[in-house]
């Protein structure tokens, strides 16, 4: 009898140890993109290849795709792209990175700048160093702070989240305001025009999701400030001068009734596109959803941020963006070489990619040319990317730290304390104790 | 080989293999999780802390919150499915009813439904241009738009609103099947005595169907405290924390926030004892003899 059951449970064991092998060989059932699996491969002609995982088929993955044609290095190579949602790539990577394997793991991954510290500290020598490849001198300065790790750069800097204030000079004039009036001015002057716009023309001036804090961040980031101190962990809520000012701002806004309320992306895009609102101050992301709406051609203009009135408070900020990432797996010295050929140092590639797809890359290099002088007729002629180009090379740099989502959780829930009528000094610090307790 | 065909033996080999399977695939990463839930850190760098998760639960801001709005949809909306689904399958077992197979297919219809699908659009019927504020601005009920999604009273009532939209189709076809199992000469005696059909109702179809209300009772409060998808979906969350939901929190801790695994295994094993507990009241107040 004994016998039986052993060779029964070592029949169990093989068909389980099977089981765990074919895992493996299985990895890779993701229907079309059959290479997710695979580390660096070779192919049969000796052409050498890498992954890359990114999100954005009209953005990120364009310019991949624009960077393979590019590439003129030494080693024949191509990148394999494989587009996955931004949440779908943040749960991968964590669950990959946390179990300690590489396997399906890809070998460039575009991160978003909030995130990368999280990662960078999460996850020490998940990720390869960049320093040797680029020269870091070559990039905005604030997104080489939001890229570096310990003295290393760990991210190429892809593109910028340089904002400015899109209005439709159509509405200003009905008030009688001209678009001088709101280039350079404060918040506080903002919202005075807001009210005026909004008795002339009966439209908002601006909308908002109560729930989504882009908003905040932007503000905060061009007074150069943000949730941490320098160090990035420690929380800086309760006595930052930015901070209280913009949630006093948000208060006023919403009390002086010129704020159109919206719940999700697609709400905040037709806000602007069925007319509803005056102005959009948000990242140069926005842009193509803005021209999306063609009728409105001609009543757009883009002027800088307004800006806070604390000491350092400058007309410009940054809302988002994203960079690569190598992780150092096998494969990384030629996922580093290929970013470092393309993205690192080719000014041509950049000029590709502001006519080609609009984006706005971080390179200082590939700032310039004929491409960023282009007139865009939608917003009256004006030279838009010229401007975001240059409003870009004055953005504070901050240290985003570890914990950008987590406060910004605790933030929304006090900025509805603070709106039902709670004191603004007792709700930051609030907020300051909460984040103590839990960030650590 | 006479103790090879010994049935008892036989028996615990097929026993065997699921005993196995379970043990692997459920037992041992609950262990696991358990032993999650005594270190912390971010990521990868986690580290033994002893009992420091679990006395950060007790001054959790958003745990508290994350229970009471659970609590809230526990205690509204799953006595309300269950009277709906029992009201519901009792008119439809009604043999004189018309278009029984329509009725019942339309009710049960949700539920065959993706709850991302759903949830989205229940969130644009909600939204502040969509067709419920246009219906209720055309009635003139209102004069101004309802900010559903970003209000915390009504955000709360549009989650529960869809989860019994979901649900109670689901619910009611467990009630169905076990209506047709009823005697009919059960009824048939109360009449000649002279029950009238409420008394029936109340006297007859509750105390026959109380398995059945009992098992719909654990399995939708178990699923309330997984809810996930719908809160996710219609209001994230928002506005603040004020319709988050614990599952929602776990995944937040895990993948929004800075990864902390530890933590936030601490806080599911919260839903396993709330799962326990719950259970154990409902089988005492329902009081099964066992």
């Amino acid at each position: 009898m004994k016998k039986i059951f052993t060779l029964l449970l070592i029949l169990m064991l093989g068909v389980l140890a099977a089981c765990g092998g074919d895992d493996t060989s299985n990895d890779d059932t993701g229907g079309s993109d059959s290479d997710n699996g695979t580390d660096s491969g070779e192919t049969s002609d000796g052409v050498q290849s890498v992954t890359a995982w990114a999100w954005d088929p009209n953005f990120n993955i364009r310019a991949l795709e624009l960077a393979n044609q590019a590439y003129d290095g030494d080693s024949e190579m191509y990148v394999e792209i494989i587009e996955n949602a931004q949440d779908d790539i943040i749960q991968r990577l964590n669950a990959g990175l946390s179990s300690g394997t590489t396997q399906g793991m890809p070998n460039i991954v575009l991160i978003e700048d909030y995130r990368a510290q999280s990662f960078l500290q999460s996850y020490p020598d998940a990720f390869y160093p960049l320093t040797d490849y680029i020269n870091p001198d070559d990039f905005a300065q604030y997104k080489v702070e939001a890229t570096s790790f310990d003295g290393d750069i760990y991210g190429l800097p892809f593109d910028t989240g340089v904002s400015g204030l899109y209005v439709r000079t159509d509405y200003l004039e009905e008030a009688g305001y001209t678009v001088e009036d709101l280039s350079d001015i404060t918040w506080k002057e903002y919202i005075e025009i807001g009210k005026e716009v909004k008795a002339a023309t009966g439209k908002d001036m601006i909308t908002l999701d109560p729930n989504d804090f882009g908003m905040v961040r932007m503000m905060l980031q061009s007074a150069g400030e943000w949730y941490f101190e320098e160090d990035g962990n420690t929380p800086a809520l309760a006595d930052n001068p930015a901070l209280e000012e913009i949630f006093v701002l948000y208060k006023e806004m919403m009390d002086a009734d010129i704020v159109k309320l919206n719940s999700d992306w697609s709400q905040f895009v037709s806000a602007f596109n069925s007319g509803d609102v005056a102005t959009v101050p948000t990242g140069n992301w926005i842009t193509p959803s803005v021209k999306a709406e063609a009728s409105q051609s001609g009543n757009w203009a883009v002027l800088p941020l307004p800006r806070l009135e604390v000491d350092g408070a400058v007309n410009t900020s940054n809302l988002g963006g994203s960079s690569w990432y190598v992780l150092n797996q096998d494969g990384k010295e030629l996922a580093a070489e290929f970013l470092a050929n393309t993205f690192g140092s080719n000014e041509q590639f950049y000029t590709d990619l502001v006519t080609e797809i609009g984006a706005l890359g971080t390179y200082i290099p590939g700032t310039q040319g004929e491409a960023f002088e282009q007139e865009d007729p939608f917003f009256g002629g004006q030279a838009i990317i010229q401007d975001f180009a240059t409003w870009s090379e004055q953005i504070p740099p901050v240290n985003y730290g570890m914990h950008t989502y987590a406060v910004d959780d605790i933030l929304k829930v006090e900025m509805q304390n603070y709106l039902n009528g709670a004191d603004v000094g007792d709700v930051l610090d609030n907020a300051q104790s909460q984040a103590e307790t839990q960030l650590r | 080989m006479k103790q090879l065909t010994n049935k008892n033996n036989i028996g615990w080999l097929f026993v065997l293999i699921s005993v196995v399977a379970i043990t692997l695939f459920y037992f041992y990463p609950m262990f696991d999780a358990f032993l999650l839930s005594f270190q912390s850190g971010m990521g990868a760098n986690l580290e033994y802390v002893g009992l420091n998760n679990w006395s950060r639960l007790l001054n959790d801001p958003t745990l508290r919150q994350a229970l009471i709005n659970t609590m809230t949809y526990l205690i509204i909306q799953v006595p309300l499915m269950i009277v709906l689904a029992l009201f519901f399958s009792v008119i439809l077992n009604d043999p004189d009813l018309k278009f029984r197979g329509f009725f019942r297919t339309a009710i049960f219809l949700p539920a065959v439904t993706s709850l991302v699908a759903y949830s989205v659009i229940f969130k644009y019927m909600f939204s502040i241009d969509g067709i419920v504020n246009q219906l209720l601005l055309n009635l003139n009920f209102i004069s101004e738009p309802i900010a559903f999604i970003s209000d915390p009273f009504w955000a709360k009532v549009v989650i529960i609103l869809a989860i019994t939209w979901r649900w109670t189709g689901y619910n009611m076809i467990f009630y169905l099947s076990a209506l047709q199992n009823i005697d009919r000469s059960i009824y048939e005696a109360a009449r000649i005595d002279g029950a009238n059909s409420f008394q029936q109702f109340i006297q007859i179809t509750i105390p026959m169907l109380k398995p059945i209300i009992l098992f719909t009772t654990i399995t939708s409060t178990i699923g309330t405290l997984q809810l996930f998808d719908e809160v996710v979906n219609i209001t994230s969350g928002g506005p603040g924390i004020q319709t988050i939901s614990i599952s929602q929190y776990i995944y937040d801790l895990s993948f929004k926030y800075t990864p902390n695994f530890g933590y936030a295994a601490t806080v599911s094993y919260v839903i396993v004892i709330l799962v326990v507990i719950l259970s154990i009241i409902q089988f005492k107040v329902a009081g099964e003899k066992e």
